[in-house]
Protein backbone atom coordinates (compact mmCIF):
# COMPACT_ATOMS: atom_id res chain seq x y z
CA UNK A 1 0.00 0.00 0.00
CA UNK A 2 3.06 2.35 0.05
CA UNK A 3 3.58 2.19 -3.16
CA UNK A 4 0.45 3.26 -4.03
CA UNK A 5 0.06 6.35 -1.37
CA UNK A 6 3.11 7.06 -2.56
CA UNK A 7 2.00 7.22 -6.60
CA UNK A 8 -0.90 9.35 -5.49
CA UNK A 9 0.90 12.05 -3.97
CA UNK A 10 2.95 12.12 -7.08
CA UNK A 11 0.11 12.16 -8.96
CA UNK A 12 -1.43 14.63 -7.14
CA UNK A 13 1.87 16.82 -7.28
CA UNK A 14 1.96 16.77 -10.89
CA UNK A 15 -1.54 17.45 -11.24
CA UNK A 16 -0.69 20.68 -8.93
CA UNK A 17 2.31 21.64 -11.17
CA UNK A 18 0.55 21.68 -14.32
CA UNK A 19 -2.48 23.49 -12.90
CA UNK A 20 -0.09 26.65 -11.37
CA UNK A 21 1.76 26.58 -15.14
CA UNK A 22 -1.85 26.64 -16.88
CA UNK A 23 -2.78 29.70 -14.45
CA UNK A 24 0.07 31.39 -15.61
CA UNK A 25 -0.65 30.83 -18.92
CA UNK A 26 -4.04 32.15 -18.44
CA UNK A 27 -2.29 35.15 -16.75
CA UNK A 28 -0.25 35.65 -20.03
CA UNK A 29 -2.92 35.52 -22.23
CA UNK A 30 -5.17 37.95 -20.13
CA UNK A 31 -2.12 40.59 -20.41
CA UNK A 32 -1.37 39.89 -24.23
CA UNK A 33 -2.37 43.60 -24.05
CA UNK A 34 -0.93 44.89 -21.48
CA UNK A 35 1.80 47.75 -22.66
CA UNK A 36 5.18 46.32 -21.41
CA UNK A 37 4.31 43.25 -19.97
CA UNK A 38 6.72 40.40 -19.99
CA UNK A 39 5.28 36.56 -20.71
CA UNK A 40 5.88 34.79 -17.47
CA UNK A 41 7.57 31.03 -17.89
CA UNK A 42 7.18 28.35 -15.56
CA UNK A 43 10.26 25.47 -15.26
CA UNK A 44 9.13 22.30 -13.43
CA UNK A 45 11.71 20.81 -11.15
CA UNK A 46 12.20 17.90 -9.08
CA UNK A 47 11.24 17.81 -5.38
CA UNK A 48 13.80 16.95 -3.39
CA UNK A 49 13.51 15.70 0.27
CA UNK A 50 16.06 14.63 2.99
CA UNK A 51 18.42 15.14 0.42
CA UNK A 52 16.90 12.60 -1.86
CA UNK A 53 14.32 13.15 -5.03
CA UNK A 54 11.26 12.29 -4.13
CA UNK A 55 9.61 11.27 -7.44
CA UNK A 56 7.33 14.24 -6.96
CA UNK A 57 7.73 17.66 -9.23
CA UNK A 58 6.67 21.33 -8.41
CA UNK A 59 6.52 24.27 -10.62
CA UNK A 60 9.77 26.10 -10.11
CA UNK A 61 11.11 29.80 -10.04
CA UNK A 62 8.82 31.96 -12.24
CA UNK A 63 11.48 33.85 -14.71
CA UNK A 64 10.24 36.65 -17.11
CA UNK A 65 11.21 36.26 -21.15
CA UNK A 66 14.01 38.71 -22.22
CA UNK A 67 12.35 38.20 -25.54
CA UNK A 68 12.26 42.15 -27.00
CA UNK A 69 8.73 44.08 -26.64
CA UNK A 70 6.44 44.72 -29.42
CA UNK A 71 6.71 47.87 -30.77
CA UNK A 72 3.10 49.43 -31.41
CA UNK A 73 2.72 52.69 -33.31
CA UNK A 74 -0.12 54.59 -31.35
CA UNK A 75 0.63 58.78 -31.41
CA UNK A 76 -2.51 58.91 -29.72
CA UNK A 77 -2.00 57.24 -26.56
CA UNK A 78 -0.49 58.66 -23.17
CA UNK A 79 2.46 56.38 -23.05
CA UNK A 80 3.89 56.93 -26.37
CA UNK A 81 7.19 58.57 -26.87
CA UNK A 82 7.88 61.29 -29.05
CA UNK A 83 7.89 58.96 -32.71
CA UNK A 84 4.55 57.52 -31.27
CA UNK A 85 5.18 54.71 -30.92
CA UNK A 86 5.05 52.23 -27.46
CA UNK A 87 6.15 49.15 -25.84
CA UNK A 88 3.30 46.34 -25.78
CA UNK A 89 3.72 42.99 -24.44
CA UNK A 90 6.03 40.16 -25.64
CA UNK A 91 3.09 37.47 -25.21
CA UNK A 92 2.59 35.17 -28.61
CA UNK A 93 -1.08 33.84 -27.91
CA UNK A 94 -0.22 30.44 -30.62
CA UNK A 95 2.77 29.97 -28.11
CA UNK A 96 0.51 30.50 -25.14
CA UNK A 97 -2.20 28.36 -26.59
CA UNK A 98 0.28 25.37 -27.41
CA UNK A 99 1.19 25.79 -23.76
CA UNK A 100 -2.05 25.44 -22.61
CA UNK A 101 -3.34 22.36 -24.49
CA UNK A 102 0.15 20.20 -23.56
CA UNK A 103 -0.49 21.39 -19.81
CA UNK A 104 -3.53 19.85 -20.24
CA UNK A 105 -2.66 16.98 -21.97
CA UNK A 106 -0.09 16.25 -19.05
CA UNK A 107 -2.80 17.33 -16.57
CA UNK A 108 -5.22 14.91 -17.90
CA UNK A 109 -2.55 11.65 -18.29
CA UNK A 110 -1.85 12.62 -14.04
CA UNK A 111 -5.35 12.12 -13.37
CA UNK A 112 -5.49 8.89 -15.25
CA UNK A 113 -2.52 7.56 -13.25
CA UNK A 114 -4.13 8.92 -9.90
CA UNK A 115 -7.57 7.17 -10.72
CA UNK A 116 -5.51 3.62 -11.91
CA UNK A 117 -4.06 3.49 -8.59
CA UNK A 118 -6.83 4.37 -6.68
CA UNK A 119 -8.96 1.64 -8.48
CA UNK A 120 -5.93 -0.95 -7.98
CA UNK A 121 -5.53 -0.21 -4.36
CA UNK A 122 -9.34 -0.47 -3.83
CA UNK A 123 -9.57 -3.76 -5.59
CA UNK A 124 -6.72 -5.12 -3.67
CA UNK A 125 -9.03 -3.88 -0.06
CA UNK A 126 -11.93 -5.48 -2.12
CA UNK A 127 -10.17 -8.99 -1.20
CA UNK A 128 -9.87 -8.15 2.21
CA UNK A 129 -13.92 -7.98 2.09
CA UNK A 130 -14.56 -11.10 1.04
CA UNK B 1 -2.78 -30.13 2.43
CA UNK B 2 -1.15 -26.86 1.44
CA UNK B 3 1.65 -25.96 4.24
CA UNK B 4 3.08 -23.07 2.26
CA UNK B 5 0.54 -22.20 -0.75
CA UNK B 6 2.74 -21.34 -3.54
CA UNK B 7 0.72 -20.06 -5.44
CA UNK B 8 -0.41 -17.28 -3.19
CA UNK B 9 3.17 -16.46 -2.46
CA UNK B 10 3.34 -15.93 -6.77
CA UNK B 11 0.13 -14.09 -6.64
CA UNK B 12 1.39 -11.37 -3.95
CA UNK B 13 4.23 -10.86 -5.47
CA UNK B 14 2.88 -9.97 -8.41
CA UNK B 15 0.69 -7.43 -6.72
CA UNK B 16 3.63 -5.74 -5.65
CA UNK B 17 5.74 -5.76 -8.38
CA UNK B 18 2.52 -4.09 -9.76
CA UNK B 19 2.71 -1.47 -7.74
CA UNK B 20 6.24 -0.88 -7.39
CA UNK B 21 6.09 -0.42 -11.04
CA UNK B 22 2.78 1.93 -10.98
CA UNK B 23 4.94 4.09 -8.64
CA UNK B 24 7.52 4.62 -10.55
CA UNK B 25 5.05 4.91 -13.93
CA UNK B 26 3.06 7.71 -11.45
CA UNK B 27 6.91 9.64 -11.03
CA UNK B 28 7.80 9.27 -14.68
CA UNK B 29 4.43 10.67 -15.68
CA UNK B 30 4.37 13.51 -13.36
CA UNK B 31 7.42 14.29 -14.31
CA UNK B 32 6.49 13.86 -18.10
CA UNK B 33 8.10 18.15 -18.31
CA UNK B 34 10.98 18.44 -16.13
CA UNK B 35 13.85 19.41 -17.94
CA UNK B 36 16.54 16.71 -17.52
CA UNK B 37 14.89 14.15 -16.33
CA UNK B 38 15.08 10.44 -17.08
CA UNK B 39 12.10 8.03 -17.39
CA UNK B 40 12.68 5.04 -15.10
CA UNK B 41 11.63 1.47 -14.95
CA UNK B 42 11.75 -2.05 -13.18
CA UNK B 43 12.32 -5.04 -14.67
CA UNK B 44 9.38 -7.30 -15.85
CA UNK B 45 8.59 -10.00 -13.52
CA UNK B 46 9.45 -13.10 -14.37
CA UNK B 47 12.95 -11.49 -14.13
CA UNK B 48 12.43 -9.81 -10.61
CA UNK B 49 10.81 -13.11 -9.38
CA UNK B 50 13.27 -15.68 -10.40
CA UNK B 51 15.90 -12.86 -8.50
CA UNK B 52 13.86 -13.35 -6.02
CA UNK B 53 13.34 -16.91 -5.65
CA UNK B 54 16.80 -17.64 -6.31
CA UNK B 55 17.51 -20.29 -9.03
CA UNK B 56 20.68 -21.43 -7.76
CA UNK B 57 21.57 -21.49 -4.03
CA UNK B 58 19.75 -19.94 -1.19
CA UNK B 59 22.38 -17.09 0.13
CA UNK B 60 20.86 -16.45 4.01
CA UNK B 61 24.51 -14.06 4.53
CA UNK B 62 26.43 -11.87 2.22
CA UNK B 63 29.45 -14.12 2.84
CA UNK B 64 27.87 -17.30 1.28
CA UNK B 65 28.80 -18.40 -1.96
CA UNK B 66 26.57 -19.43 -4.88
CA UNK B 67 24.47 -16.50 -5.27
CA UNK B 68 25.12 -14.54 -8.08
CA UNK B 69 25.12 -10.52 -7.72
CA UNK B 70 24.54 -10.13 -11.37
CA UNK B 71 20.81 -10.66 -11.32
CA UNK B 72 20.46 -9.04 -8.22
CA UNK B 73 19.70 -5.14 -9.57
CA UNK B 74 16.59 -6.76 -11.43
CA UNK B 75 14.47 -5.24 -9.28
CA UNK B 76 16.27 -2.28 -8.80
CA UNK B 77 15.06 1.05 -11.03
CA UNK B 78 16.44 1.33 -14.18
CA UNK B 79 16.84 4.62 -16.09
CA UNK B 80 15.58 4.14 -19.93
CA UNK B 81 18.05 5.46 -22.41
CA UNK B 82 14.84 6.59 -25.40
CA UNK B 83 14.91 9.43 -27.07
CA UNK B 84 14.92 13.00 -25.36
CA UNK B 85 13.33 15.90 -26.03
CA UNK B 86 15.19 19.26 -26.66
CA UNK B 87 15.33 20.09 -22.75
CA UNK B 88 16.81 16.61 -22.09
CA UNK B 89 13.56 14.74 -20.64
CA UNK B 90 13.21 11.16 -21.89
CA UNK B 91 9.71 10.16 -20.89
CA UNK B 92 6.79 9.40 -23.39
CA UNK B 93 3.33 9.91 -22.05
CA UNK B 94 2.46 7.53 -25.02
CA UNK B 95 4.63 4.74 -23.60
CA UNK B 96 3.59 5.28 -20.35
CA UNK B 97 -0.01 5.10 -21.04
CA UNK B 98 1.04 1.23 -22.32
CA UNK B 99 2.64 0.48 -19.16
CA UNK B 100 0.24 1.24 -16.87
CA UNK B 101 -1.99 -0.86 -19.08
CA UNK B 102 -0.04 -3.81 -18.91
CA UNK B 103 0.46 -2.88 -15.11
CA UNK B 104 -3.06 -3.08 -14.61
CA UNK B 105 -3.73 -6.17 -16.25
CA UNK B 106 -0.87 -7.76 -13.89
CA UNK B 107 -2.42 -6.44 -10.73
CA UNK B 108 -5.86 -7.72 -11.91
CA UNK B 109 -4.12 -11.02 -12.79
CA UNK B 110 -2.73 -11.40 -9.10
CA UNK B 111 -5.68 -10.56 -7.20
CA UNK B 112 -8.07 -13.24 -9.44
CA UNK B 113 -5.80 -15.72 -9.07
CA UNK B 114 -5.37 -14.63 -5.42
CA UNK B 115 -8.85 -14.99 -4.94
CA UNK B 116 -9.59 -18.11 -6.91
CA UNK B 117 -6.85 -19.80 -4.75
CA UNK B 118 -8.31 -18.16 -1.19
CA UNK B 119 -12.04 -20.14 -2.50
CA UNK B 120 -10.14 -23.07 -3.12
CA UNK B 121 -8.88 -23.51 -0.39
CA UNK B 122 -12.00 -22.56 1.90
CA UNK B 123 -13.74 -24.86 -0.59
CA UNK B 124 -11.14 -27.39 0.77
CA UNK B 125 -12.22 -26.83 4.23
CA UNK B 126 -15.94 -27.22 3.45
CA UNK B 127 -17.31 -23.77 3.24
CA UNK B 128 -18.17 -21.48 0.75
Amino acid sequence: MNDFSSSLSIAASGMEAQASRLRHVSENIANADTPGYRRKMVAFEAVVQDGEKSGAVRSGKVRLDPADLTRILDPGNPLADENGYLDGSNVDLVTEIADAREAQRSYEANLRMFDQTRQMAQSLLALLRR
Amino acid sequence: MFIKPEVLAIASSLSAHAAARQALIAENVANADTPGYRARDIADFAATYREADGAGMTRTRPGHLGADDSAANASAPQVSLSEMSPNGNSVSLETEMVKSAEVRREHDLALAVYGKSLDILRASLGRR
